[in-house]
């Protein structure tokens, strides 16, 4: 019996894996070696060694480009986690219109990025400034989109209000997980409101903030849809995030070889992250 | 009880709050798809006022334009596709990975090579899987659901793995005493019991493959077939964008993927979980 | 019973795998099964606006061919897809383009096929052959492209206001200057910028440039002959200069704004080619819209007006049937296709004839008629670069030294493989 587990879990991840490794790992090592190259995307190329990874620790606006996303990823994903997350324990808890509420609070992940640039651009450059001199705020009387200081909040601004649902749909499910008799146990104790969340509610959805903080991290890191919709990179090119420039100076312009070393070495800083994160979580984690 | 119903307030209260972020940029763009492109204006007043007629033009034009049931088709083929395949194979995965990554260094390999393969920046495999899918002959939409498939597997395998973490082991050791396969007891008990699991890995999936724009772009380059979103494209170009037409056909793009959250949230909520463990 | 209900789980699950990696290789067959005995060319042109007259000349030309079947795609992101097809080696027979760097790469690449040999050539304005040879990394043997038609930037500006203070176009830098301040005194705004969007800032850039630099000076930097601090201080001092004229914040703004505002008459003159008409019209049908090319010389003789190739078309070396694709270039080459192009997109067409041209272009109709013309500076800048980033930090930091310095020191990481390519022929001529 003991056998037929090992062999079904062998039968059932291999073919997987090998899915995988087809359409993740093989483009993955083409795209290495191309990194290698001048490649431009077509045509012949030449192989330059290591000059691209030489000239990636060279290059300012690479350099930049670092700073600006990881300031972006960090300060965005522990806005998502708190929002979502009080958001999520919010819904969860019984209100009226419950269905109500779960459909609207889906909503900002639905609307296309055109029709969200449109609007947080129109926002942050006529109402905004609006408000800003209305209340007499110096700060907020242009917009803030223009200023290389404070063109990346609001570019964070929008990143959270996109990605809070679906963080929020990951910590409601986490929230199904923990079952009723703990906190029936836990109420007998006297464990209520932050009391209750921090000892019995959070140990239990472990994985699901483990889950969140790893795509938070991930999908902020590699932010590209709001950079296009709502600055191009500007202004003064302080708000280029690294993959805007392996995109766009990649695939858009003729530089696909060097930037598929800037991917190269992108890839394995968040591998690292990533990793490092999920260990630590994941020693918190507790089988049921 | 009592408790609860003083929380309920706290919720209701937090939840109206939030509401407004959401009403205001919606309300922007019904309004806006329903105006004339010469009703568009730089001043405040002007793009919040209403429109001048109410008429249905913009969205009928739109849904000529991206040839909407065409297109509507493609992408539900699409969508409808990986979120089964997602389904049946993210959670095998995510059994096989998360019931062994604890004692087995194997498996515990395999869950950090796939869930690394999250990371790789799209930019650098377009080029190479732009070459491996035609040269295999799935430059179609069945090569764009391959995709996804892999695309979405760390997240996904990270999700089912997490979820198992608070499904007891005992359960199919239960199972397993009644003599039961391995393979039985995950149809018959585990995949069951993760139905909001199931419902949470559609919403997500389909919510990312339905917005995706990228892959078909690439990998169906060439082909007549679109997508919405790669239909929707037409609306914009870099001299001159028609805003009223693009917001009402996004508006109608919005709908079924809404309908279809709308149903997987009541399974999300099921809370089996609760009831199978006692 | 039991180890037998295990063994058939196993096989079936073999088979879900199996049928899924199976199931896409079968899918192998669809492509390219349906054959007739119809040749069928295949364009892919990169203006999406102009979707609906190719479509409408794709019916055309089919119902009057009985042995070539056209398809024409215009796509939203040509550029990818392109590029994508290529990687592919999947190439369609024409494909339409601009005359920008992307035809230099293309060129140097071997994608495109000579077509010296098309007649059509004969009736193509010298001007723009010449540009495309200009385009060229290093002079290469032949003509790869048929230029369809080009577009022209300077200053759009409304005529109604114009005519209601009584204001002159103005011919030199300083009556331009005069101008701005005359227009600033009636508490009227010169310019709507719109500099947010980092490429809108290229097309002043463009049109200054043309009437205080030389054609060549990209080509001339590539051979070590000069630097663009020395070629393009003047351009960087009056680009500069003009920023005062605008709204406050420019960068607040971007070009989706700037057309509403000047199409809502908040500004008196819009700095942009005659592809933006177009847009500003569609919020202001009614409007007045004039054009004159921008002075930025301080001899009125020495300005040139900014134009060059928006659409040309070019045969791939994949092609295999040219005969059938010069047919097709005839049809679309014909007064009358041309004719309705140029009345749909505000453009101006590249061939030699009698073509009546929008009444937004008259202000330029001298310089189109006498073929001065200039390229944009912008179509040898590689896009990586960012240069129209460069000019959005420019104008922000307004530091002309600091701004040189760093295009030169860009350009040449940037152009690295095309200067040593240059150099290495010029050798070879020596």
């Amino acid at each position: 019996m003991k056998n037929d587990r090992k062999v079904t879990f062998l039968l059932i991840t291999i073919p997987i894996l090998a899915l995988f490794v087809c359409f993740n790992t093989i483009p993955l090592i083409r795209g290495v070696i191309y990194s290698f190259t001048n490649f431009r995307g077509y045509g012949s190329y030449d192989w330059v060694g290591l000059r691209n990874y030489i000239d990636l620790f060279s290059d300012a606006r690479v350099g930049k480009s670092y700073l600006f996303t990881f300031k972006l990823a960090i300060v965005t994903t522990i806005v998502v986690n708190v929002v979502s997350l009080l958001l999520a324990l919010c819904l969860n808890s019984k209100i009226r219109a419950k269905s109500f509420f779960r459909g609207a609070y889906f909503l900002p992940n639905v609307l296309g990025s055109l029709v969200v640039g449109y609007i947080f651009n129109y926002f942050f450059t006529y109402i905004l400034p609006a408000i800003g001199s209305m209340i007499g705020s110096e700060a907020l009387s242009t917009s803030i989109l223009s200023r290389t200081g404070t063109a990346w909040i609001g570019i964070s601004i929008v990143c959270a209000w996109q990605s809070i649902a679906m963080n929020t749909i990951i910590y409601i499910s986490g929230l199904q997980t923990v079952p009723e008799d703990v906190y029936e146990a836990g109420g007998l104790d006297g464990a209520t409101g932050w009391k209750q969340f921090r000892y019995l509610t959070f140990p239990l959805i472990i994985p699901f903030f483990s889950i969140n903080m790893v795509l938070c991290v991930k999908n902020f890191l590699m932010v590209f849809d709001q950079i296009v919709a709502l600055t191009q990179g500007g202004p003064a090119q302080s708000t280029e995030s690294i993959s805007y420039l392996i995109y766009n100076n990649g695939m858009s312009g003729g530089q696909f070889g060097f930037q598929s070393a800037n991917a190269v070495v992108f890839f394995i800083v968040i591998v690292v992250i990533s990793v490092t994160q999920m260990r630590i979580t994941s020693s918190k984690e507790e089988q049921l | 009880m009592k408790i609860r119903h003083k929380s309920n307030w706290g919720a209701m209260t937090v939840l109206i709050l939030g509401l407004s972020t959401i009403i205001f940029p919606l309300y922007m763009t019904v309004v806006i798809a329903f105006k004339q492109p010469s009703e568009m204006t730089n001043s405040i007043s002007g793009i919040l006022s209403l429109p001048a007629s109410w008429s249905l033009q913009n969205f009928k034009e739109a849904m000529e334009i991206t040839d909407f049931w065409h297109s509507l088709f493609n992408s539900l083929k699409i969508t409808v596709l990986t979120v089964v395949l997602a389904v049946v194979l993210h959670s095998l995965m995510g059994y096989a990975l998360g019931r062994n990554k604890k004692s087995s260094k194997f498996y515990n390999f395999v869950y950090l090579f796939i869930v690394s393969g999250m990371f790789v920046p799209f930019a650098i495999l377009m080029m190479p899987l732009a070459k491996q899918t035609a040269e295999m002959g799935l430059d179609n939409w069945f090569g764009v659901v391959l995709l996804y498939v892999v695309f979405y597997m760390p997240m996904n395998i990270m999700l089912y793995s997490g979820y198992l973490v608070n499904i007891p082991i005992a359960l199919e050791e239960a199972a397993r005493v009644d003599g039961a396969s391995t393979w039985r007891t995950y149809w018959t008990i585990i995949f069951p019991i993760m139905r909001p699991m199931h419902a949470t890995v559609a919403v997500l999936t389909a919510l990312s493959v339905w917005n995706d724009v990228m892959t078909p772009l690439v990998i169906m380059a060439g082909s007549d077939e679109n997508t919405l979103p790669l239909a929707q494209l037409n609306f914009q170009s870099q001299f001159g964008t028609n805003y009223n037409l693009a917001f009402a056909s996004y508006l109608l793009a919005l709908i079924p993927i809404l309908i279809f959250y709308v149903i997987c949230q009541k399974q999300i909520l099921n809370g089996v979980v609760n009831g199978a463990v006692k | 019973m039991k180890p037998e209900r295990g063994k058939r789980a196993r096989r079936s699950l073999g088979l879900v795998a199996a049928g899924v990696v199976l199931a896409g290789f079968s899918l192998t067959g669809c492509g390219g099964s349906t054959e007739s005995e119809k040749t069928v060319i295949e364009i892919v042109q990169y203006k999406p606006e102009a979707a609906d007259y190719f479509e409408a000349l794709e019916d055309e030309f089919n119902a009057t061919h009985d042995d070539i079947e056209l398809k024409i795609s215009s796509p939203n992101d040509a550029s990818t897809i392109l590029k994508t097809r290529f990687i592919r080696e999947d190439y369609p027979d024409i494909i339409g383009i601009g005359g920008d760097i992307n035809y230099s790469y293309y060129v140097d690449a071997g994608i495109l096929a000579d077509v010296s040999d098309y007649e059509g050539l004969a009736d193509v304005n010298e001007g723009y052959l010449e540009i495309l040879e200009n385009l060229e990394f290093v002079p290469v043997d032949g003509t790869y492209g048929v230029p369809y038609v080009a577009n022209a930037a300077g200053i759009l500006y409304n005529v109604d206001l114009f005519e209601e203070y009584g204001w002159e176009i103005p011919t030199t830098w300083d009556e331009l200057i005069a101008l701005c301040e005359e227009i600033s005194s009636e508490g009227i705004l010169p310019f709507y910028f719109g500099y947010k969007d980092t490429w809108t800032c290229l097309a002043p850039w463009n049109a200054i440039a043309v009437s205080l630099c030389d054609a060549d000076v990209t080509k001339q930097v590539n051979r070590g002959e000069t630097t663009f601090t020395k070629e393009y201080r003047e351009t960087a001092e009056k680009y500069l200069a003009l920023l005062q004229y605008g709204e406050d914040g420019p960068f607040a703004y971007g070009y989706n704004d700037a057309c509403t505002a000047f199409a809502r008459g908040q500004s008196a003159m819009y700095m942009i080619g005659s592809y933006a008409a177009p847009q500003i019209l569609s919020v202001n049908p009614d409007m007045n819209l004039g054009s004159f090319v921008l002075p930025a010389n301080d001899d009125a003789d020495g300005n040139t007006l900014n134009s060059g190739i928006d659409l040309m078309f070019c045969v791939t070396e994949a092609c295999e049937n040219k005969e059938a694709a010069y047919e097709v270039l005839d049809f679309l080459m014909e007064n009358e296709n041309i004719q309705q192009y140029i009345d749909d997109q505000t453009a101006i067409p590249c061939k030699n004839g009698d073509f009546t041209l929008s009444p937004i272009l008259d202000g330029m109709a001298d310089y189109i008629e006498s073929g001065n013309m200039t390229d944009f500076q912008d179509h040898y800048y590689p896009s990586e670069m960012s240069v129209d980033a460069m000019l959005q930090t420019f104008l922000i930091e307004q530091d002309v030294d600091a701004f040189l310095a760093d295009f030169d020191t860009d350009w040449q990481r940037y152009n690295r493989d095309i200067i040593r390519m240059v150099q290495d022929y010029e050798a070879s001529r020596e």
